[in-house]
């Protein structure tokens, strides 16, 4: 059937490149027009039209692997490579954020009182929910490596369990934290101190949802029989972005929980 | 004349109704004294020897949705399943084409002058 005489992968002509960039003009065209006309029309279409890309892209990206085995060796060295060189940039992301929160927690301005936190300022005691929280991402970081552990010695159960116990660690801290930021004592609002809290554990929270999203998504094939003791990179590419997630938690917590308190 | 019952609270006779005295706590007519023997699935195996042919969430499709997507029939991937992939993709273009006329519409209303 196969009529190539390489081990590489030549896709299918597909559509959601297109799509997905089709999406990515009306989300940002979209924000744009919200923020003057106050319809959120434009953006929500394009929010729809990018679940839709992503949904479509990757259980076409399944079914070109686990049914259809392209996936060989090579292929997967590149996919490797793929998801290696996407976290770093991700690194790169939070490290602005970082370098912002350093940058105006190391020299306070006199505005702020020439202080950090600065005056005003009620902090959150980085030894009450934060420190729960911690604890809670690296407990999942356990269960996920248990996990991998799991499926590599094919035990099919045990693998189903871990996997979803990481999940729902994951499931509580998003909800620990979201009752914390209910809870805040200060707002986004309340001058630089909130601007950098805010902004940087909110995207380390949005990115809790994903990396839980991408688990529930191998916790449904592990339990379709997707992976094999030695094949199941799905598996892992969420395993590595979620130890990412868990190492990004504690350079927040040591910084602008615990130092920055 | 009294009947009596052995109490099992207080450890001692007790007047008991004449029912209680002919039918002794603990046995009912036409109950059996004992349970009858309990009958197990058999053979009674232990749940390691149980083995593959235990199912756990369902049964492994992967083999069949293999051969399913393997046919070379030439329809691309994305399509390959028929009827419910055309029915996403569709919407999903017919979104993607409607998107950018509207989007281009929306930018052009916005780049309007606005009126003193």
């Amino acid at each position: 059937m196969a009529h190539q005489a390489h081990a590489y992968h030549m896709v299918d002509p597909s559509p959601w490149p297109l799509t997905g960039a089709v999406a990515a003009l009306l989300m940002t065209s979209g924000l744009a027009i919200w923020m003057h006309f106050h319809t959120m029309t434009l953006m929500s279409l394009g929010l729809l039209l990018l679940l839709l890309t992503m949904y479509q892209w990757w259980r076409d990206i399944i079914r070109e692997g686990t049914f259809q085995g392209h996936h060989t060796p090579p292929v997967q060295k590149g996919l490797r490579y793929g998801m290696i060189l996407f976290i770093t940039s991700e690194v790169f992301f939070f490290l602005g954020f970082f370098w912002a929160f350093y940058h105006s927690s190391l020299a306070p301005t006199p505005e702020l009182g020439g202080c950090w936190p600065p005056t005003g300022i009620t902090t959150l005691n980085p030894f009450e929910v934060p420190l729960l929280n911690t604890a809670v991402l690296l407990a999942s970081g356990v269960t996920v490596t248990w996990a991998h552990h799991s499926i590599m010695e094919g035990q099919r159960k045990q693998a189903i369990q871990s996997l979803t116990l990481t999940i729902l660690l994951g499931f509580y801290f998003t909800a620990l934290q979201a009752m914390e930021y209910y809870e805040a004592p200060f707002t986004i609002a309340d001058g630089v101190y909130g601007s950098t809290f805010f902004v940087a554990t909110g995207f380390h929270g949005l990115h809790v949802i994903i990396g839980s999203t991408f688990l529930a998504v191998c916790l449904l094939r592990q339990a379709q029989y997707h992976f094999t003791s030695d094949h199941h990179f799905g598996f892992e590419a969420a395993a590595w972005y979620w130890h990412f997630v868990d190492v990004v938690w504690l350079f927040l917590y040591i910084s602008i929980y615990w130092w920055g308190s | 004349k009294m009947y009596y019952k052995f109490s099992g609270f207080t450890q001692k006779l007790t007047g008991a109704a004449p029912t209680a005295a002919y039918n002794p706590q603990g046995l009912k007519q036409s109950l059996p004294a004992e349970s009858p023997t309990m009958i197990f699935a058999t053979p009674t195996k232990v749940v390691s020897e149980a083995g593959s042919t235990v199912e756990y969430l369902g049964a492994n499709k992967v083999p069949d949705l293999q051969k399913f997507f393997q046919t070379s029939d030439g329809i691309p991937v994305h399509l390959k399943r028929g009827y419910p992939d055309q029915l996403l993709y569709r919407t999903t273009m017919a979104l993607t084409i409607g998107g950018v006329v509207y989007c281009l519409v929306a930018l052009y209303i916005a780049a309007q002058p606005k009126k003193k």
